[in-house]
């Protein structure tokens, strides 16, 4: 793949032209969408909309994602089931698991707990939208390097939950990374491996194959 | 879930008027969509009140602190004068849930939260509090019930919230047919005590609009157990707050949560705490006075030493 990316031959190609184009006209749809939302919740205020479905715009990874929804239709729903965003994962889909995990406005919230129609207005990241121009963040390479899951399913909660702990903590204590990521569970238990990932990539430094011991009561 | 209309309320009184008799209040929604999604409540109209203006702020001042029903937990949990004033108000915001919730869950969210209890969120079981004809949890699996109640449901209280804001003697003000009313946490809570269908004194339609927290009590602490060090409700909490001064005690006030429908408080035990040092053996004949006539139901016997410790340990926090 390395071999035939544009960008490492340094010439204009056709490729990265598109590229360019594509980013821009997403960036003036969304400053036009933010506009129009703004409008329509002020046209919209106080009037009783559904329970039928009604048009909702939202912000996902920069991008204004257009769908008619039912007011019912939580965050996570219409992330997975009415457009193709699958990486945030449903688990219990009771608030209780954490494989949901998105950030809304950089604070990391239940997308399954949350109604769509909730979520318009504020600028929501699922981990689709982590990683900028093909390259993974340093969260994402961490869990990589670290191998921090086994079956991956609670993977995007994980990695959503250290990102968004990271951007308002740069080095956290492990303690801090524990606190930060009790909303999120790992049922192949691989919890270890994850708080090597996390304290690797906020740059602190951590023992390899260091076995814990974990006092219970 | 069902499906139902949706609409955000600009006012206090618009959204009253758009709740009805059908509707129900939308803020943080943990409580209120976990509900939905077992069909355990069937609202035909949601009314988000987060557009509400005026009801996100915390406002100190030198007699009472006004905080406003869509605070969020988690800014209780970390706002620095609520750290510094009411501590043990910020440790039981702290201890609610993971990140996830607290970043969306409201203060009033958490006092107007429903049961947890196991038969009450079964949807095919008819309980007393859904108005059947039995407590299940009675004879049946009861470890995180009460051991304290008036009626034979034996669901508590689990908002912690509510035990710290008991402790520090705030009132919510809730907004009821067009007129602010006061109510102590104790009176927020009491018609549970009495009534199995009740969870807390609200009617339909009202709305706690803020908590008014006194700052006489110059010290507060809370502790919770839970089976799980985070992210999991108290098997007993416990709050205590009171001015200390010379190292005595005044106007002290001792509140425990899943023990009772409501914020279990015992006005013999603040009284014999009036102008006392507090050492273990004082801390102890409190937590005597606290827990006298519990009735435990086989599963949840562990609660009374548990209690008893949680007691002594919070009241012995306030000394520094």
């Amino acid at each position: 793949m390395n071999n035939s990316d544009p960008g490492k031959a340094g010439s204009f190609s056709r490729r990265s032209f598109l590229k360019s184009i594509g980013t821009t006209a997403v960036a003036t749809a969304a400053a036009q969408t933010q506009s129009i939302a703004a409008e329509l919740e002020k046209a919209n205020a106080e009037t009783t909309i559904g329970p039928g479905a009604v048009p909702v715009t939202l912000q996902v990874n920069g991008e204004a994602l257009k769908l008619q929804l039912e007011p019912r239709v939580t965050l996570l729903d219409a992330l997975r089931n009415y457009s193709s965003l699958t990486g945030s994962k449903e688990g219990c889909d009771r608030g209780t698991c954490g494989a949901c995990t998105v950030m809304i406005d950089d604070t990391p919230v239940y997308s399954c707990m949350k109604l769509a129609i909730e979520a318009q207005g504020h600028a929501i990241t699922t981990v689709e939208g982590l990683a900028k121009d093909g390259k993974l963040t340093k969260v994402q390479q961490a869990f990589m390097e670290r191998d921090a899951l086994m079956c991956g399913y609670c993977t995007p909660g994980f990695v959503m939950s250290v990102s968004a702990l990271l951007k308002k903590n740069f080095r956290p204590t492990a303690d801090e990374v524990r606190h930060a990521c009790v909303g999120n569970i790992c049922r192949c238990g691989t919890y270890p491996r994850i708080m090597e990932a996390a304290l690797q990539a906020a740059g602190v430094a951590t023992a390899m194959n260091k076995t814990e011991v974990i006092t219970y009561g | 879930m069902k499906s139902f209309a949706y609409a955000s309320a600009r006012s206090v009184d618009s959204a009253q008027q758009m709740v009805g008799d059908n509707g129900q209040y939308l803020a943080g929604g943990n409580d209120l969509l976990g509900l939905l999604k077992e069909y355990l409540v069937d609202p035909k109209i949601l009314v988000n009140i987060k557009s509400i203006p005026g009801m996100d702020k915390i406002e100190p001042s030198g007699k009472v602190w006004n905080i406003g029903a869509l605070v969020t937990v988690a800014q209780i949990e970390s706002d620095p004068g609520i750290k510094k004033t009411f501590p043990g108000l910020a440790q039981a915001a702290a201890d609610v849930g993971s990140q996830q919730i607290r970043n969306v869950a409201s203060v009033g969210g958490n006092l107007a939260q429903h049961s947890r209890c196991w038969y009450f969120r079964h949807r095919d079981v008819l309980c007393l509090k859904k108005e059947g004809d039995m407590c299940y949890a009675r004879h049946g699996e009861n470890k995180f019930h009460s051991l304290f109640t008036g009626n034979n449901c034996i669901s508590p209280v689990v908002s912690n919230l509510a035990i710290a804001f008991a402790a520090l003697d705030a009132v919510a003000v809730v907004q009821r047919e067009g007129q602010p009313v006061r109510m102590t946490m104790a009176e927020l809570y009491a018609k549970a005590f009495d009534n199995p269908t009740a969870h807390n004194s609200l009617n339909p339609g009202d709305l706690i609009l803020k908590v008014e927290v006194p700052v006489t009590r110059t010290h507060s602490a809370y502790l919770q157990t839970s089976e799980k060090h985070e992210f999991d409700w108290a098997l007993v909490s416990c709050a205590a707050a009171a001015k200390v001064a010379d190292g005595k005690l005044s106007q002290a006030r001792v509140a425990l949560g899943s023990i009772s429908p409501v914020p279990h408080q015992v006005k013999g035990a603040n009284d014999f705490l009036e102008g006392k040092t507090l050492d273990d053996a004082t801390a102890s004949q409190a937590a005597d006075l606290i827990l006298k006539n519990a009735k435990p139901h086989g599963h949840n016997d562990y609660k009374i030493p548990m209690a008893h410790a949680m007691i002594r340990r919070t009241l012995l926090k306030l000394n520094g």
